[in-house]
């Protein structure tokens, strides 16, 4: 599994939603993505690729997409 | 519901109030009978997801407090579980009477939650801190009185409140980024205290947020030559008076909690031992009587000299004292 596969993966199963469903979804755009949600994604975020993210970084995690740009300070290649 | 890697870290960030919020929601899936009430404080308590999947089973009762208590106890008699939530200094003291009457003297198996007790709520100040909590409610009988020391302990504390028919004070201590004093499941059990470390010299007996720190504190005073045991004292009332008695054999007993010097964890203690042979010398760390200028959380602790440092060097001298 690279890690597309594995970064979709997380979404999929924090939020119950499809591979399809993940891509393009921001915070509060469904109700399990609330602020409860939210830490649950970091946490399995953080769990998946071995990392420990910074305060600024949880808070700034705000869509999909934006969440791949977070990764990437942390050396979690997307390509 | 899965205490595992995610789960655990997911509770530290959240803090004790959202871990509460969110074991609860998830919990109160497979028992329809738990319902929350909260004194207008819905997000805060971490009771929205709680309120968004059972919007039936959460009743807001506005600032009213007094009220919340009364109308939890009428839940209580007709079968429901409920837990009634807002910050611990207006549970215990404005609520006092109430508690006194419901929980107390009827014996309503309702459950009060007393959201960040001690210095939680921070810079809103000595109105807002919860620091004579356990004093006011300690004397009132019956009252089960539990005190997570993080996330998981949070976790068991609710499921266990869920499942025994007393009524329960539940006191969450600390903020967001609780640090972790369990990895992993472990075997919780209401009045027994958990032993986490062993040491000859001098026992400390700590609750809540101060469970962390004391195990710090340990690690601190090992490095200069003074071993300690360090006891998770996660139910007040009972107290787990063996587990007391089996730290007589120490030179020293140290109570630490972020609440009052007077009438909390110490206090129990204190009240235990004045009547037992052969008891060492105890030692009361909280809160110092009076009012500070309010701050941030680390701040206020360090005011109140409840920092691992400063715990252990308190310890030290005293210990150093203690043997002559």
């Amino acid at each position: 599994m690279n890690n597309v596969e594995k970064y979709t993966q997380v979404f999929v199963e924090s939020f119950q939603v499809t591979n399809e469903e993940a891509v393009g979804l921001s915070y509060q755009s469904i109700g399990e993505w609330d602020s409860v949600g939210h830490m649950q994604l970091v946490a399995a975020l953080e769990e998946a690729f071995d990392i420990m993210m910074d305060t600024e970084d949880i808070i700034d995690l705000s869509s999909f997409e934006k969440g791949q740009e977070i990764l990437q300070k942390y050396d979690v290649e997307f390509r | 519901m899965e205490v595992n890697k995610i789960a655990i870290r997911t509770w530290s960030m959240l803090g004790q109030r959202g871990t509460f919020g969110t074991v609860l929601a998830s919990l109160a899936e497979n028992r329809p009978e738990v319902v929350a009430l909260s004194a207008d404080l819905c997000q805060t308590s971490g009771l929205g997801r709680f309120a968004s999947l059972y919007p039936d089973r959460f009743f807001n009762t506005g600032i009213a407090e007094q009220n919340m208590i009364g109308v939890a106890a009428g839940l209580a008699e007709s079968g429901f579980v409920p837990f009634a939530t807002t910050f611990a200094n207006f549970a215990a003291l404005r609520s006092c009477e109430m508690m006194r009457h419901f929980l107390g003297y009827m014996q309503s198996n309702v459950k009060v939650v007393g959201l960040s007790a001690g210095y939680g709520m921070e810079f809103f100040g000595n109105t807002h801190y919860g620091i004579e909590d356990l004093a006011a409610l300690r004397a009132i009988p019956g009252l089960v009185i539990l005190s997570p020391a993080d996330g998981v302990e949070t976790y068991k504390c609710v499921e266990a409140a869920i499942s025994i028919n007393s009524p329960v004070y539940l006191r969450l201590t600390g903020v967001m980024n609780n640090p972790l004093v369990y990895k992993e499941d472990y075997e919780f059990s209401v009045g027994k205290a958990v032993e986490l470390k062993s040491g000859d010299d001098v026992a400390i007996i700590a609750t809540g947020s101060m469970v962390e720190k004391s195990l710090k504190a340990a690690q601190l005073l090992a490095d200069r030559g003074v071993e300690c045991t360090v006891l998770n004292m996660h139910t007040i009332a009972p107290l787990d008076i063996n587990k007391v008695t089996d730290c007589f054999s120490k030179k020293l007993i140290v109570s630490v909690e972020e609440h009052s010097c007077v009438g909390g964890l110490g206090g129990a203690i204190a009240e235990f031992m004045s009547s037992q042979k052969n008891a060492p010398k105890l030692l009361r760390l909280g809160v110092p009587q009076g009012y500070m200028k309010a701050g941030s959380y680390n701040y206020m602790l360090e005011q109140a000299g409840l920092t691992a440092p400063q715990i252990a060097d308190v310890i030290e001298k005293e210990y150093k004292e203690s043997k002559g």
